[in-house]
């Protein structure tokens, strides 16, 4: 009678399985849902340090212009600038958007591009102002991933005086 | 032995969930850089309004005390007196304003997640024209 009630107890009850199984499938959710915002977060970091560094195009565009003495023709898209080159010899300076990419020309030959490839130059315009002392331009550069699914832009503005023209 | 594969899936669990918040942060970090570029940009264009006031006029640059909305961003370019030592002729914080001498304030500030940055840029503008 006593052998039958103090039957040594084997394995886990159903509800107490029932109840691992519930708490690894809540935690494994968790965990998935984790990791798949984890994969965005890193896609989202990439292309923000992408548009940054594509701020790095401006720059450039504004040291040209900082240094050079004119314009010698200016369009929406298209700026070329007269500078001197090391040697205090005459050099033209040529920002062009091409498509989607920001070229630069120096004396009618393309440099390269200012953009990396994975960035395109959605707009990029120039706009002379002239004071009563000198020049300036007025730049707006307009940029996005090519890795964004979103197609987010960002813009950059800047005004740049030519120092040369004084 | 549920008990220990517990134990092990909860700590496994809760450092996934510090490695994510690590993440999010770092888009964080990442979106306000980027922002921090293009104020970088607006303070500069900030600066060279106020240089392009001085070179049609010198007077334009008194006066100058303009507030603009880019986008997220608000730039605000002030212009003040500057003071000069009346022994030294240098620009310090007492002596007799100098006419021919501004300080240009440049200020952008934006809203990212909730609080307002502000980034400042100064410098002084003289009449070198007139």
């Amino acid at each position: 009678m006593t052998k039958i009630f103090s039957k040594k107890k084997n394995g886990y009850a159903v509800l107490e399985l029932l109840f691992y199984i519930a708490f690894f499938v809540a935690l494994s959710l968790i965990v998935i849902d984790a990791m798949v915002t984890m994969a965005g977060s890193f896609r989202e970091t990439a292309i923000q340090a992408e548009l940054a560094q594509s701020g790095s195009i401006l720059e450039r565009i504004g040291r040209e212009i900082r240094t050079s003495h004119d314009i010698s023709s200016v369009s929406a898209a298209d700026l070329t600038l007269s500078a001197k080159d090391a040697d205090g010899a005459d050099k033209t300076v040529r920002f062009l958007l091409s498509g989607s990419d920001a070229q630069l020309l120096e004396n009618g030959v393309l440099v390269g591009n200012l953009n990396t490839p994975n960035i395109s130059v959605m707009t990029l315009s120039f706009a002379p102002i002239t004071t009563a002392k000198g020049k300036a331009v007025k730049i707006l550069l307009t940029v996005k991933s090519n890795n964004d699914a979103s197609n987010r832009i960002v813009d950059f503005y800047d005004t740049v005086v030519l120092r040369g023209s004084y | 032995m549920a008990v220990e594969a517990l134990v092990a899936v909860s700590i496994i669990t809760v450092s996934i969930l510090a490695a994510m918040a690590v993440t999010q942060k770092s888009v964080y970090v990442s979106r306000q850089a980027l922002h921090a570029t293009q104020v970088a940009f607006l303070l500069e264009e900030g600066a060279e309004n106020a240089r392009i006031a001085r070179d049609d006029a010198w007077s334009n640059v008194a006066v100058l005390d303009t507030s603009e909305q880019i986008g997220i961003f608000s730039r605000t370019i002030v212009a003040s007196s500057a003071k000069r030592d009346n022994t030294t002729e240098d620009i310090s914080s007492a002596g007799t304003d100098d006419a021919g001498t501004k300080l240009i304030t440049v200020t952008v500030s934006w809203l990212e997640g909730g609080a307002t940055i502000t980034k400042t840029l100064q410098f002084y503008i003289m009449d070198i024209f007139s």
